[in-house]
């Protein structure tokens, strides 16, 4: 009998009994749902993960040095950061490091009331170097940002975040405006594009920005900076550039084992993974119950067919009687079973698709159906039903054709 | 068209005993003869259309089916013989529940190689009388009708050899009457026939009768019989 011919004939006994079919197929529907839904919001999470440290970072093709030991925790702003990053540093880095293309310095603070007209808010403000804006990758959408002259004549402008301009200026024009920074009149310069939310869930749009020299200068009045952007000439060299940054500030600093460093050196893909690794865990553990589930679909395949092959002794007989050899036979069976559990995956697929999309909708997530996942998964079905096919194909090609025939 | 030599059938019982149901026989059944074979049951009668059927091989002997030495064939081989030279009509019938007529007809070609020719399954549904049921579900029809669905079901590859056993067992007089009248209209056509029945009456449509008595050939005659008729 050829292949084609068996998967009719296969579809059409199922057809026949469609209750069993149902059963049969019920264990590895929930199995494959489970997968590829599990699968596919884990990956969705991931992207979602992703995404918002992308909004944080703004890229990933950078190393980021703060100020404080390799323990210390959250964003270092100027409260909380020892003075130990200064300006030499942030040069030497640029010169001496073989690696590195430049450096963006910041200088972080938040809680700093600001003011236009009657209107106030309390953003984070970031005194940044010109350069920041490109090594970030943030975008300008109006106005300008901070240049090389502002940096120089220490000018009281700024570039304003989204939620900045909305709060402070509602359907104005900010641009040119004065607004007050912890009572500085400074003039807004330029608007970033908005960011959207961080791996916190916060709004990463509160925030603007002012040249550092203004920020150490006329705001903040400190010499040392919160945090330095260092942009690599090759991405892909991060680890080697953390090492050779580190040493450099070691050395710089005059540190000697056993002290610890005063800074710390990582790179965003490293956080990422960080965060990102927790979530997977767990997903490897529901995986591997998802898994196990869909084994066990495949058990009930086994011992339904194991009961059909009983019933259909007589079918059995009669197609041997025709021509049938234990082959056929063999096959015919197997394919049954590998057909039922296949329609089960494919069913389980699409519960596990729809599912996937109603969670992604429902929290916000990007839709991300992972299709290695369903693919693995309908290759999975087809395998389980070959597998736990396989004892009850064997008893079906060894019914005594004799036997079945007589009764 | 059959030749049995010095065949002979052993089962083993479950506690190893050996037990035989057919000793050393042998006899040939010429292509377009109409035989019955005759015996009570536990003769071995059945052991014997079992071997003749090629569902089972004898313990030792050789059987040659239409020139070909069938004893020593394996599963596959014997599947492929059956297939194509025999056409077996059962007691019971044994069609395939929850199928058409149509489709009954046509499973010996699904396991020939080629296409599965829906013609060729309605002429023959029309050869036996039943052109207006092919897509009728087995259930739907009387035993009677059943029995010739089977029949057309055996001549769906054109085999030259039917073995038939007990093909009115089932039936009631006038359906067993048909049945029977339609096998000597085949038997007319060149095929051969092997009948295995203790019916006297239908036994009596045969032209030569082979009767099994423990396992043995106890007798062997030529006879009127019916299915004769200006042969």
């Amino acid at each position: 009998m050829n292949p084609g011919r068996t998967v009719g004939l296969a579809l059409r006994t199922l057809g026949r009994n469609r209750l069993r079919s149902f059963f049969m197929m019920l264990g590895v529907t929930i199995g494959i749902a489970s997968l590829t839904a599990l699968a596919s919001v884990g990956e969705a999470t991931k992207q979602e993960t992703l995404r918002r440290f992308r909004n944080m970072i703004g890229t990933f093709d950078i190393v980021i040095v703060n100020p404080g030991g390799p323990r210390s925790r959250g964003m270092p702003s100027l409260v909380s950061a020892p003075p130990v990053l200064k300006e030499a540093d942030a040069r030497a880095i640029a010169s001496e490091v073989a690696l590195v293309n430049q450096v963006a310095t910041t200088q972080f603070a938040f809680d700093i009331d600001v003011k236009y007209r009657d209107r106030s808010g309390s953003p984070s403000v970031i005194g940044v170097s010109p350069n920041w804006i490109e090594v970030r990758g943030e975008e300008v959408v109006l106005g300008s940002g901070i240049s090389a002259e502002d940096d120089a004549s220490l000018a009281r402008v700024a570039v304003i975040g989204e939620d900045v301009r909305r709060q402070l200026f509602g359907d104005e024009d900010p641009l040119g405006k004065q607004m007050r920074i912890a009572d500085v009149p400074f003039q807004v310069k330029g608007v970033f594009a908005p960011r959207g939310v961080g791996p916190g869930g916060s709004s990463m749009d509160n925030m603007l920005v002012i040249p550092v020299t203004t920020a150490s200068r006329r705001l903040f009045n400190r010499d040392y900076y919160t945090g330095l952007i260092v942009q690599l000439k090759d991405p892909e060299q991060s680890a080697r550039a953390i090492e050779d940054i580190r040493a450099l500030l070691r050395e710089r600093h005059g540190i000697v084992p056993p002290a610890e460093d005063d800074f710390n050196v990582t790179s965003p893909a490293a956080q990422v993974a960080r965060v990102t690794d927790v979530g997977s865990t767990l997903a490897r553990v529901m995986t591997g119950v998802a898994v196990i589930a869909t084994l066990i679909g495949g058990a009930v395949i086994m011992s339904l067919m194991l009961i059909a092959v009983s019933e259909r002794r007589r079918e059995i007989g009669v197609r041997r009687a025709v021509g049938a050899s234990r082959s056929d036979i063999l096959l015919q069976f197997l394919v049954e079973a590998a057909t039922v559990s296949f329609l089960g995956g494919l069913l389980g697929i699409l519960l596990g698709v729809g599912g996937t999309l109603t969670v992604t909708t429902l929290t916000n997530l990007p839709p991300a159906v992972m299709w290695s996942a369903v693919a693995g998964a309908a290759l999975l079905s087809v395998a389980v039903g070959l597998l736990f096919g396989l004892q009850p194909a064997w008893r079906a090609a060894n019914v005594d054709p004799i036997q079945a025939l007589r009764s | 068209m059959i030749e049995v030599s010095h065949i002979s059938r052993t089962y083993t019982r479950g506690d190893g005993t050996p037990v035989p149901a057919l000793r050393d026989l042998s006899f040939t059944i010429a292509r377009g003869e109409f035989v019955t074979i005759r015996g009570a049951s536990g003769s071995g009668k059945s052991s014997l259309l079992n071997i003749l059927g090629c569902l089972d091989t004898p313990t030792s002997g050789s059987y040659r089916l239409d020139g070909e030495d069938v004893s020593g064939q394996d599963d596959r081989a014997r599947s492929h013989i059956r297939n194509r030279k025999i056409g077996f009509v059962f007691q019971s019938f044994n069609l395939l529940p929850r199928t058409t007529a149509a489709e009954n007809v046509e499973l010996p070609a699904v396991y020939a190689s080629g296409e599965v020719d829906r013609g060729r399954a309605l002429s023959i549904l029309a050869r036996v009388g039943l052109a207006d049921r092919a897509d009728h579900y087995v259930t739907e029809l009387s035993g009677g009708e059943q029995q010739r669905v089977a029949i057309a079901r055996a001549l769906m590859n054109d085999p030259p050899l039917l073995l038939a056993d007990e093909p009115t067992g089932n039936l009631d007089s006038t359906a067993g009457e048909s049945v029977m009248r339609l096998l000597t209209e085949l038997h007319r056509e060149g095929r051969t026939i092997v009948l295995v029945t203790h019916d006297e009456a239908v036994a009596a449509y045969a032209r030569r009768a082979l009767l099994i008595r423990d396992g043995v050939l106890a007798e062997d005659r030529q006879q009127g019989g019916m299915a004769g008729g200006a042969a």
